[in-house]
Formats: structure tokens, C-alpha cells, sequence
């Protein structure tokens, strides 16, 4: 409640400074203009039509990055020789901003959609694949041994024990990795594709439209938002079963 | 035992040979095309001539100085706005809605605003890459703090520590954990904005190196970019891991994780 | 006999050496038999219960344990010492962990599970989730998931001892209680000489480590036993006894434990 009144205020005041000159309209138009700006371009710009191929983006990224991430971080988290094959790779990779790929990714596949949505599908992958093999070979040795002595063994062993005692942080590597997918659709979007939000910045500020600019920025902050919590929400439905929830 | 311990450390390093060997012998042998692929001889030729021509070290000490500038833009407001949120829930109150405004966007889309009211020059860039990483560790410290059980702060009141004393000896070393994760989540993402702000707004750099050999279709130069990035983000992790096993080696946890809030 | 265990040996390969964690222990267990294990922290007598649950492998020796009535019947179920209950699993369906293993039909696992919960006084609390629970709670529902799956021989290893004292005195009457309703052959681990003494027929006592038998006690006193069992002269003797030569071990095991060499 404090804080809704505290963002109105900063509103308020970012208002009037606006009118009054302080700010410098030019670069931060008055909220009110911003939310006209927006509400126009919503229902008959092309505001919609860029959120929704930033959308579209990210969901094939994140969820082609989710399809191919798990399965394979589970195999890296049961199988040691796997694991010591793909770790140095891993290990060199994860760190690489995946957005410096883009170049290569458009040499090699062509300026388009793929080499576009591959990029944010890389982001999410390697943190995928990171957090859901270290759930696997952090779960307490002792539940195996429970798993073991109650006769839980192969496929029983896997889906009862090995699952969901690998669960929250498969859960928390999806929500890291789609935020991280985020950031690298929209960077992107704002280098080389031609729409998008991340693109309509990029034109805002060619094109010097400041309006423009924040109210894609107020929808990339909602779709961020949502995101975040969202998956937040889903992660303590899903471990209901948990105690305190660690909240990384 | 034994055999399975050598096999632990020499398995990755065979992986990783492997792989480039069979890198060079598929380019010799015209499976993989050259002028995508290069072998990596090639690209370590390539990296060889662009240092020798004196291009390469100005690209590398650009973008380690705009990383190192960045990251302290980001770490010491975060840590001191953090270590004010932890303790005071009023000051987390005023700051919730920062956190809930501009934290969410990618904070590369704030480089149109940065530049257009600062002006040319190094300040927006290095200010849009410590956006993000300043919230991730003021958010990682305010927990930290908030992680302190209240038996040992009450322990530690008990044995004399009050003020700067209490701060000093049992609140910085009590957060440090979390700020530390803090720091390695936050430099990870200063990498991945300041990368993407040298692709469209440097002339210098490694990202602005990458940007430039697309526009010319230099594939070997932006295999060197990238080899150069991926040795960046391993000894800045791995670097930081080092120092973070220092600093804290009583906890062995979340300082070593990979996550981000 | 029921569990018949003789030379066993283990050793752990580690970094720093060979870490000899049980030499030549033979040991026998009659049929409904209730056998306690004492011993020094670290001086392998909860290894020696994972050997006999088949979760280690031993180094040397063998152990047999015979089952006599049908094969699908396991060896053996823990008991663990945090009780290692499953966490995304709510009370009931922890209780049937073992039969749903074993691919015993719905309906009877329902009727075992409530039977089981009933005997340890847990009805009503199925839907709940163990991190609801209170720790003598969850080690019932630990101890329910053992009976559950009907063993031949039920192993628990230390399973009080992360109670606080209260509700470990309560857990010991309990556990009388319900050994007295099945009758199951039990090996149980403990560091406590009481409650060695409170619940077993026979008390076993290992030396620090390696750990050897270094002797065995009868408990010659009537069953079915209260807490005050405790007040009786042979308890108070026995107690003097054991103490008298468990004191050495675990002298020669404080100062083999630290890891710290000056």
C-alpha cells in the first residue's frame, strides 16, 4: 500500500516537473502523454502487433530452450560419464553473454526468426540445463537410500524420488532462465530484428518519439512483471509441500 | 577409486581437445565449411594478427573498463541501498516501487534515455549496465541482512557489540554471504547488457569488434570476439568463485550458486 | 535364526586413506527378537544397519537374513535417524510408500495405510505434510512407514535421537507399545544406554572405531516394560555396567573423531 502511493507520487511529481519545464519534456514527456500515447497505439498502432512478435519470440525460445534443457540437465544429473563430457562446455558457455552469438547466429542461419529466436533460446537453455543437474546431484543422499530400501527402483525410482526432489530447482532454472530470455529477445530485437518492443525503442529514439519509447517500455515492464511473478506464483503452487521456500 | 577420480578431471579436458580436433580435421576434410567454420588454428592466427596490428588489446581493456566501472556503479549504491532496506522497513517500502518499475525491464532499453539526456560518451553506457546488477544486489543484501538469525545479533549485543561495531563484526560478515551472490549474479548481467550496448553504441570493444565483422562478414574476427567473451566470462566467474571461497569459508552455500532472483 | 551376520568388515576409500568403519563383527538375531546396538558416535553402527538394509556392500563377511513366509515379503525397512521422510509426500501416501513400490493393489494399500496410522496413533493426520508435523510426529510416521511395508526385520537407527527429551521419553513408551502389538524382529541403533536398555531384549555394545562387538548384555527384565523399568535395581546395575566400558570407547573415539591434528 506505501509503496503504490509512493510510485503515484513519483508519478505526480514526474508530472509536474514535466509541465513545468524542469524535466526536460522532450525526454520525459509527462506521464498523462505517456499514457495517452499509449492507450492510442494499444488499439490502433502497431503497439500490439510488436508486443505480440516479442511474445512469440520469447515463448519458442523459452520453450524449446525448457523441451530440450531438461531432459538433458536430468541426464547430465544421473549420468557422471555425461556429465564430465558436457561440463567443460557448460562451464565455458554459461558465462558467455548468449547476445554476442547473434552475429554468428545470423551468418550462419541468415538474418531471421531463427537466428533471432535460437539466440534467447541459448540464454534460457544453459541456466535450464544448469539449475535442473545440480537439483539432481544436490538431492540429499538420504532420500536415495529411503528410494533404495522401500524398493523404489528404475523408472519408480526416477518419478517418485529422483523428480520431485529435483522439482524446485528445476523450477527456479525456468523461471531464471525466461527472465533471461527477456533480456536477450529484447537486445535482439533493439540490434538487428526489425519489430518487436525491443525495436520500437530502437526507433523511438532514431525517430526522437520520447512517448513512444516509454510506452513500450511501461509494456516490456508489465511483460517483465508478469513473467517474474507469474512463475513465482506457479513455483510455490507446484511446492505447496515446502516448508520456507528459499527465495535464492 | 583412483581410476575414477583421474577419470573425473581428465574426462573434460579430453572433451574439450576432442572436440576441436575433430573441429580442424572436419574443416580439413571439407565437412564443415570453412568460411563459416574456421578451424580453430585459423581463428588462433586470426587472434594472433589482430593483437600484432594492435587492434585487439585496445577492443579487450575497453570493454574489462567499462565491466569494472560498471559493476562498482552498481555495487556500491547497491550494497548500501541493500544493507538500508535489510534493516529498516520503512526505507523498503520507499524502495518497493523502483523494484517493481524499473527493475522488471531489460535495462538495455534504457540506453536510448541515458544517451539522449547525458549526452554522447562513456557515462550512459556504463549507467544502463549497472541498472540491473544494482537491483540484483541490493536485493541479495537486503536478504542477506534479513538472513541474520536474531540469536546471534542478540549474542553479539550481549558480548558488547553495539553501532559501528555491531555493523562491522556482525552484520557485513553475516550478509556477506548473499552479497557476494549478489556481486556474481550482477556481473553476469553487466556482461550480457554491456556486451549488447557495445554491439549498437561503441566504436571499441568486444561487442562493438563483434558488431563491426558482421558488417563486413569477417566470420574469423567474430570467432576471435567471442573466444575473447567466453575466456572473459570464465575468469570472471571462475575469479570470482576464488575470492569468494576467501572471503567466506564458512559458508560453503549460496556464494557459489549460479542463481538470480 | 532370523538374521544371522558373521565377519563383517567395511571399509571406505576416501581421499585421505582407508577409513576401517567395522573389523569382524558377527552377530545373531532370533526371530521377534529386539536387539540393540550401542555404541560411540562414529563408530559404525549405523553403517552396520545399511549393510544389513543392503544399501552398503560390505567388504568382507556376509549377512543372511531368512524370510519365512512369501518372497514379495522385503528384508528389511529403516527407520532413519531424521526420519527421511519424503517431503512432497503427505503423511498417507509416505506411509504407503513402500507397498505402492511393490505394486500392491489401491484399495489394499488404503486399508494397510489406515491400519498402520491407527496402531501409531496418527488418524486423522493423512492429508498432512511432514514439514506440518512436529519431529515425534514425523518419526511416527517414519516408523509407520516401516511397519507398512512389512519387513522381516524392521532396522532403525537412532530414531529419537533428534527429539527433545520430553517427547523422547513419550516416543520410548510408544515404541513398547507397538513393538508389543507386532511383535517384529527389530534392530535398533542408539547411542543412549537407557534407551538401550529401555528397549531391548539384548543390547549389543561395539568398541569405537573399527567397530568390534566388545560385549553383549542380556536384559532380564519383564516385559511389556514401562519408563519405570528405569527405577528397578538390574536396570540401574546394567546401566552402571555398560556405562563402565562404553566409557573407554568413547574416550579413544573423541580423540579419533576430530580430524585435527596439532
Amino acid at each position: 500500500m506505501a509503496g503504490l502511493i509512493a510510485g503515484l507520487a513519483a508519478l505526480g511529481l514526474w508530472e509536474l516537473l514535466s509541465r513545468a519545464g524542469t524535466l526536460n519534456p522532450l525526454y520525459f514527456p509527462p506521464p498523462t502523454v505517456v499514457g495517452i500515447t499509449l492507450v492510442a497505439r494499444a488499439t490502433g498502432g502497431d503497439l500490439a502487433p510488436h508486443a505480440a512478435a516479442t511474445l512469440a519470440r520469447l515463448s519458442l525460445a523459452f520453450g524449446a530452450a525448457a523441451l530440450v534443457g531438461v531432459p538433458l540437465g536430468l541426464a547430465m544429473g544421473m549420468i557422471r560419464p555425461l556429465r564430465l563430457v558436457l561440463d567443460p562446455y557448460i562451464a565455458a558457455l554459461y558465462p558467455l553473454p548468449k547476445i554476442a552469438l547473434l552475429p554468428l547466429l545470423m551468418i550462419l542461419l541468415g538474418v531471421g526468426e531463427q537466428a533471432f529466436v535460437l539466440a534467447g533460446s541459448l540464454t534460457a537453455l544453459f541456466q535450464i540445463i544448469l539449475n535442473t543437474y545440480g537439483g539432481v546431484t544436490q538431492i540429499d543422499p538420504v532420500l536415495l537410500e529411503v528410494g533404495h530400501n522401500y524398493g523404489a527402483r528404475g523408472l519408480a525410482l526416477f518419478r517418485r524420488i529422483l523428480l520431485p526432489a529435483a522439482l524446485p530447482s528445476i523450477l527456479t532454472g525456468l523461471r531464471l532462465g525466461l527472465g533471461l530470455a527477456l533480456i536477450t529477445t529484447i537486445a535482439v530485437e533493439f540490434t538487428a530484428a526489425k519489430s518487436g518492443l525491443g525495436h520500437l525503442v530502437f526507433r523511438a529514439w532514431q525517430t526522437l518519439a520520447a512517448a513512444e519509447m516509454f510506452a513500450a517500455l511501461a509494456v516490456v515492464g508489465v511483460i517483465g512483471l508478469a513473467i517474474t511473478r507469474g512463475l513465482l506464483c506457479l513455483q510455490r503452487r507446484l511446492l505447496a509441500w515446502q516448508q520456507t521456500y528459499e527465495w535464492d | 577409486m583412483l581410476m575414477r577420480r583421474a577419470l573425473g578431471w581428465a574426462t573434460p579436458i579430453l572433451s574439450l581437445v576432442g572436440l576441436l580436433a575433430v573441429w580442424e580435421w572436419a574443416v580439413g576434410a571439407r565437412i564443415l565449411r570453412e568460411s563459416f567454420f574456421p578451424p580453430p588454428s585459423g581463428i588462433w592466427q586470426q587472434a594472433t594478427m589482430l593483437y600484432a596490428s594492435g587492434g585487439l588489446a585496445g577492443h579487450v581493456a575497453a570493454t574489462v573498463a567499462r565491466l569494472v566501472a560498471a559493476f562498482l556503479l552498481a555495487a556500491l549504491p547497491g550494497v548500501a541501498v541493500g544493507l538500508l532496506t535489510g534493516l529498516s522497513a520503512t526505507a523498503r517500502e520507499a524502495f518497493d516501487p523502483f523494484v517493481a518499475f524499473i527493475y522488471p525491464i531489460p535495462s538495455l532499453l534504457y540506453l536510448p534515455l541515458a544517451a539522449l539526456v547525458l549526452g554522447p560518451g562513456e557515462l550512459p553506457a556504463a549507467l544502463v549496465c549497472a541498472v540491473t546488477p544494482f537491483f540484483v544486489i541490493a536485493l541479495n543484501t537486503a536478504l542477506g541482512v534479513r538472513s541474520i538469525d536474531r540469536p546471534t545479533v542478540e549474542a553479539a549485543v550481549h558480548y558488547g557489540a553495539t553501532g559501528r561495531r555491531l555493523f562491522q563484526k556482525v552484520l557485513l560478515p553475516g550478509a556477506l554471504p548473499y552479497v557476494l551472490v549478489g556481486f556474481r549474479v550482477g556481473l553476469g548481467l553487466t556482461l550480457i547488457v554491456l556486451i549488447a550496448v557495445e554491439m549498437v553504441s561503441a566504436k571499441q570493444g568486444l561487442g562493438a569488434l563483434l558488431w563491426q565483422s558482421w558488417e563486413i562478414l569477417r566470420v574469423r574476427n567474430m570467432y576471435v570476439g567471442l573466444a575473447l567473451i567466453a575466456t572473459l566470462g570464465v575468469l570472471v566467474t571462475s575469479g570470482f568463485d576464488a575470492i569468494a571461497r576467501r572471503l567466506v569459508p564458512w559458508h560453503q552455500g549460496p556464494a557459489r550458486s549460479t542463481r538470480r532472483p | 535364526m532370523k538374521v544371522v551376520v558373521e565377519g563383517l568388515a567395511l571399509t571406505f576409500r576416501t581421499a585421505a586413506g582407508d577409513v576401517h568403519a567395522l573389523q569382524d563383527v558377527s552377530l545373531s538375531v532370533g526371530p521377534g527378537e529386539f536387539v540393540c546396538v550401542l555404541g560411540p558416535s562414529g563408530c559404525g553402527k549405523s553403517s552396520l544397519l545399511r549393510v544389513l538394509a543392503g544399501l552398503i556392500e560390505p567388504s568382507r563377511g556376509s549377512v543372511r537374513i531368512t524370510r519365512e513366509k512369501d518372497a514379495e515379503r522385503p528384508l528389511t525397512a529403516m527407520v532413519f535417524q531424521d526420519h527421511a521422510l519424503l517431503p512432497w509426500r503427505n503423511v498417507f501416501d509416505n506411509v504407503v510408500f513402500g507397498p505402492e513400490n511393490r505394486g500392491v493393489p489401491k484399495s489394499e494399500r488404503l486399508r494397510l495405510g489406515e491400519e498402520v496410522l491407527a496402531k501409531v496413533g496418527l488418524t486423522g493426520f493423512e492429508k498432512a505434510y511432514p514439514h506440518q508435523l512436529s519431529g515425534g510426529m514425523k518419526q511416527r510416521v517414519g516408523i509407520a512407514r516401516a511397519l507398512a511395508n512389512d519387513p522381516a526385520v524392521l532396522l532403525m537407527d537412532e530414531p529419537l535421537a533428534a527429539l527433545d527429551a520430553q517427547s523422547r521419553l513419550l516416543m520410548q513408551e510408544e515404541l513398547m507399545r507397538i513393538w508389543g502389538t507386532f511383535g517384529k524382529t527389530v534392530i535398533y541403533v542408539t547411542h543412549s544406554i537407557e534407551e538401550a536398555i529401555l528397549l531391548g531384549e539384548r543390547v549389543v555394545l561395539l568398541t569405537a572405531r573399527p567397530g568390534r562387538v566388545k560385549a553383549t548384555f542380556g536384559v532380564d527384565l519383564p516385559r511389556p516394560r514401562t519408563l519405570g523399568a528405569r527405577a528397578e535395581s538390574e536396570f540401574i546395575r546394567l546401566e552402571a555396567e555398560i556405562w563402565s566400558l562404553l566409557r573407554d570407547e568413547v574416550l579413544a573415539s573423541d580423540r579419533g573423531q576430530t580430524g585435527i591434528t596439532r
